[in-house]
């Protein structure tokens, strides 16, 4: 059945006849500084920004350019081999196609499974060096930036306590992080079904929902 | 008898000529007249063979004048007859007593009516009977009594018993004997069972029986006190016992005596347990132990009947020793003066409340195990409530210090041996086990270092009685502790050989005993640097050469902050002269005092560099010697408070009215107890996680938890402690939640 040998494939892919790796290192080369050659951390990535004229500090949608880029080596940063593999796999040409992949970039695009991962990759990729936790005030920011267009019930009051909070909340964890994900997606806004005593999730979960229903509550110390 | 020689009889003249007249007549004649005048014989010898033989003959008659089946009708009509014409409405003329009387009489005379005619016509038992398959002939004849007579009347037979029986409890005096007879019949009418007793008389006895002890316990009740009630019920249940004995069948005691036991303990339990002033709580107040004795064997007579009493006994134990903390809390809030880890008095108070109890419920309650848990319970609820700063295992840790001390509390062996069993019990109810374990050791090592110990047989008593409550791994550390200690003391002796083997010099150092200590099993202590004085070096070093010379690879580090030194200090005393005296000191203290020996007066700084201290340790140092009680060393200015720019200078002025001047110093090592048991703690549940988390693989929340509380047996933590630490290890990647099972987590290799 297959007798005929021929060989299939990618359109647009396979061999390096259809995609220019060498204008796509070039672009790479633009952002990186002295210090580091093999990488673009955060001044390039703020450079890159520019041009694209997109602001990291309020979109999401920078951020879910390198989760797609596939930058999940080291926070804050994308290496050489990164970047050339997910520009190739994005079929990205010069800044002009980074340009156009920007309206793709939207989070509505994604599916509960992919915005998962996504949602991970943003605590991972906003962490410190080898910190495993994230200060709190830059988790709110995170959270708003990622999670308000996902019409999420928690966001709002889940900020608001984390700003409330002294300094045993001061650092966040990355599985506090991913939970609260998971939490807010299947709680309702008051909390009622949640099962303090027997339930898995992590104490930050615990504080906020006794924070949520209120002093009532408070006793159950 | 042979069958040839008689003529045929025919049935009519047998039956009316020979039977009828000779036998049966009289039989019936006789009855009627009184039996009981002269059991003398009613037939004799021939008469009775003469009446046999009528039968045998007609029984045996050849066809057509086999007369067996009609003697057997016959039979049963006389019996019927009988029965109908002449006994029937004797009986129902009768009521009460008098109709037990006649039934009585009546059974009497059908018992022998029925012998005489089994007797005559037994042949008819011998053949007939069984070729036909009839009941025998006395069993005919019960059976004519039972429809006829018995089920006539034994209704009115058994109300008029139960009647006469209320009147018995009520206290008349009846007749017994009669009862009994009347009841044996009863049980007669069964024919092999019990069946008729039952139905007829037992089953309305239970009826009545419950409705009287219903009334009488509502009676009781309302003017009653409980013990006054128990009393009286215990009292019915063994007259009814009694009674069942005498005159009823035995099967009925169980069912009569639950009847009792329904109405008189089980529908007022709850009454009688909370009556105010009389029930349970009060006789536990007022130490009513007979009453006390009494309620629990009544209660204990019913299924799970003990349950109440054992929550009301608990409640009550729990309730005396929560007075004693509330007693010690108003203390503490009342007094000025800084509280201290030490209450002997709030100790002595629970050991002798737990005592009393546990003699109550071994004397009163046969060692119940609803009363042992009852007393569990109070005691772990009693002994986890702490009030002001220091916990209850912490106070009852300093308490058997006060008993292990020398010096201490003043007992008698056999009362310390008991005192510190009692003590490890109360031991037993707490949850911070390891908080007790953390300061014993602490005080352990202290009496030990200081020789403060009363006795080394005392330590051993109690080490092993804690050993014994919760095993060996909490007691290793205390038993490290006294083997080096006894090691210590066989190398002393080498150590004096070493000394006298040594050079010419050397046995000119200064008298040094050591004590090398495990680490791991001793407290952590503060380890201070310090240039010591030449004599005191040289001895050190000394001291060293012999260990080592042992082979020994072993890291020692001396702990100066510990240990003593005798000095012999001379300062100018009376008229010129000096007087000597004996200090005993702590090692750095004899440091600083002979940094003094060359005359010289030093500043602070001056000090601490000389000495090349830290100033942290030398301030408590300096504060002993020229603040305390024993000023050696004169400070300038003479504050309270230690500061840098102080001066230091020996005091001339020094005087003692004793030879021997011991002089404390503050302890260096601030009680880090708590700390050093959370962290404990945390490691104990780290390493207790992982160790499931190994060998389960993957497991679910709540699993987790409950399995990691059974495995401590020193402490509770709560879930949420727990949870902590999960997620310490969460973020240290020994443990992943687990992505298709929400709620479970897997263990990361």
């Amino acid at each position: 059945m297959w007798g005929s040998g021929k060989k299939k494939s990618k359109s647009g892919g396979g061999g390096k006849s259809s995609f220019d790796s060498a204008s796509c290192t070039a672009l790479f080369n633009k952002y990186t500084t002295e210090d580091d050659p093999f990488a673009i951390s955060m001044e390039g990535i703020g450079d890159l920004c520019d041009d694209l004229d997109l602001d990291p500090t309020v979109d999401v949608r920078v951020l879910v350019l390198f989760f797609k880029l596939g930058a999940t080596a080291k926070p804050g940063e994308i290496s050489q081999g990164e970047w050339n593999r997910g520009c190739e796999a994005l079929s990205l040409e010069g800044i002009e196609g980074f340009k156009k992949l920007i309206p793709s970039l939207d989070t509505g695009f994604m599916d509960h499974d992919e915005f998962r991962k996504f949602y991970k990759f943003v605590f991972q990729f906003s962490r410190e060096g080898t910190n495993k936790t994230i200060e709190k005030d830059m988790v709110v920011a995170l959270l708003q930036m990622v999670l308000c267009d996902r019409n999420n019930a928690h966001l709002n009051s889940f900020c608001e306590f984390l700003n409330k909070s002294g300094e045993e909340n001061e650092r966040i964890s990355l599985d506090a992080w991913q939970s609260f994900l998971a939490f807010s997606l299947e709680t309702s806004e008051g909390c009622e079904e949640y099962d303090m005593d027997g339930g898995a999730w992590p104490v930050l979960i615990d504080e906020y929902v006794s924070w949520k229903r209120g002093p009532a509550d408070t006793k159950k110390k | 008898m042979s069958l040839g020689n008689a003529k045929i009889i025919r049935f009519e003249s047998g039956w009316e000529e020979e039977i009828k007249v000779k036998a049966l007549g009289r039989l019936q004649d006789h009855l009627n007249n009184g039996a009981e005048k002269g059991q003398d014989k009613l037939f004799n010898n021939n008469d009775y063979v003469l009446t046999y033989t009528v039968c045998y003959n007609m029984c045996t008659q050849r066809t057509p004048y086999n007369w067996s089946e009609n003697l057997y009708a016959k039979h049963g009509e006389t019996i019927e007859e009988y029965l109908k014409d002449h006994v029937l409405g004797a009986l129902k003329e009768k009521t009460d007593a008098f109709l037990l009387k006649e039934l009585q009489h009546r059974w009497k005379n059908h018992m022998i009516m029925n012998k005489w005619l089994q007797k005559f016509f037994m042949y008819l038992d011998r053949y007939y009977v069984k070729h036909h398959s009839l009941p025998t002939l006395a069993i005919a004849g019960l059976r004519k009594f039972k429809t006829l007579i018995y089920d006539e009347v034994k209704k009115d037979v058994a109300n008029a018993m139960l009647v006469i029986i209320d009147e018995e409890r009520d206290g008349k005096v009846v007749d017994r004997d009669l009862l009994r007879q009347v009841v044996e019949l009863f049980e007669s009418m069964g024919m092999g069972s019990l069946d008729s007793y039952t139905a007829d008389l037992e089953e309305p006895l239970l009826v009545t029986t419950r409705e009287y002890y219903a009334r009488k316990r509502e009676e009781w009740i309302a003017k009653d006190s409980t013990p006054d009630y128990l009393i009286k019920a215990e009292k019915a249940l063994e007259d009814e016992k009694e009674r069942v004995l005498n005159y009823l069948n035995s099967h009925s005691e169980c069912k009569v005596l639950r009847v009792c036991e329904e109405e008189l303990l089980e529908k007022c339990q709850k009454t009688l347990l909370d009556k105010e002033g009389s029930g349970c709580k009060a006789l536990l107040a007022n130490d009513k132990t007979e009453d006390l004795e009494r309620m629990f064997a009544l209660f204990n007579r019913l299924d799970n009947g003990l349950s109440p009493m054992a929550k009301i006994v608990e409640e009550y134990i729990a309730f005396v020793g929560h007075s004693f903390i509330d007693e010690r809390e108003a203390r503490l809030k009342a007094e000025e003066k800084k509280e201290k880890p030490d209450d002997p008095d709030f100790i002595k108070k629970l050991l002798g409340c737990h005592a009393k109890y546990t003699d109550v419920i071994k004397a009163h309650f046969t060692n119940h195990p609803n009363f042992q848990k009852a007393m569990k319970e109070a005691f772990t609820d009693i002994m986890n409530r702490s009030v002001g700063s220091y916990t209850n295992a912490e106070l009852l840790s300093t308490f058997s210090d006060r008993i292990l001390k020398a010096g201490g509390e003043k007992m008698s062996e056999t009362e310390v041996d008991s005192s510190l069993d009692k003590l490890v019990e109360l031991f037993s109810y707490l949850d911070d086990k390891d908080f007790f374990g953390e300061v014993f050791r602490n005080q352990l090592a202290k009496r030990l270092l200081n020789q403060k110990s009363a006795s080394d047989d005392l330590e051993k008593a109690m080490i092993s009685k804690l050993k014994v409550q919760v095993g060996t791994q909490f007691t290793s550390k205390m038993e490290g502790m006294l083997n080096d200690l006894s090691t210590a003391l066989e190398h002393e002796k080498a150590f004096k050989e070493f000394r006298e083997n040594d050079s010419e010099k050397s046995r000119k150092v200064l008298d040094t005993a050591v004590q090398v200590l495990t680490t791991g099993n001793w407290p952590t202590y503060q380890c201070p640097e310090i240039s010591l004085p030449n004599q005191m070096q040289l001895a050190v070093d000394q001291f060293m050469r012999f260990y080592n010379a042992e082979g020994t690879t072993r890291r020692v580090k001396w702990f100066y902050s510990l240990g003593t030194v005798k000095i012999k200090a001379a300062f100018p005393g009376k008229e010129g002269k000096m007087s000597t005296y004996d200090l005993e000191v702590a090692t750095l203290q004899a440091a600083a005092i002979m940094a003094f020996e060359d005359g010289k007066s030093y500043t602070f700084t001056e000090l601490a560099d000389k000495l090349m201290m830290d100033p942290k340790f030398l301030k408590p140092v300096m504060h002993s010697l020229c603040c305390g009680k024993y000023k050696v060393i004169a400070k300038n200015p003479s504050t309270s408070k230690i500061t840098d720019k102080d001066s230091f200078t020996v005091n001339k002025k020094f005087k003692s009215p004793n030879k021997k001047v011991k002089i404390p110093m503050a302890s260096l090592d601030a009680n880090a107890n708590t700390k050093k048991v959370e962290e404990d703690r945390s490691i104990t549940i780290d390493a207790a996680l992982v160790r499931i988390m190994k060998s389960r693989k993957t497991l679910d929340h709540q699993t987790l938890i409950a399995e990691v509380l059974s495995q401590l047996h020193f402490f509770k933590p709560n879930a949420k402690q727990i949870k902590k630490r999960i997620e310490s290890l969460l973020e240290r990647e020994y443990l992943e939640r687990s992505e298709d099972n929400p709620g479970h987590y897997n263990y990361l290799a």
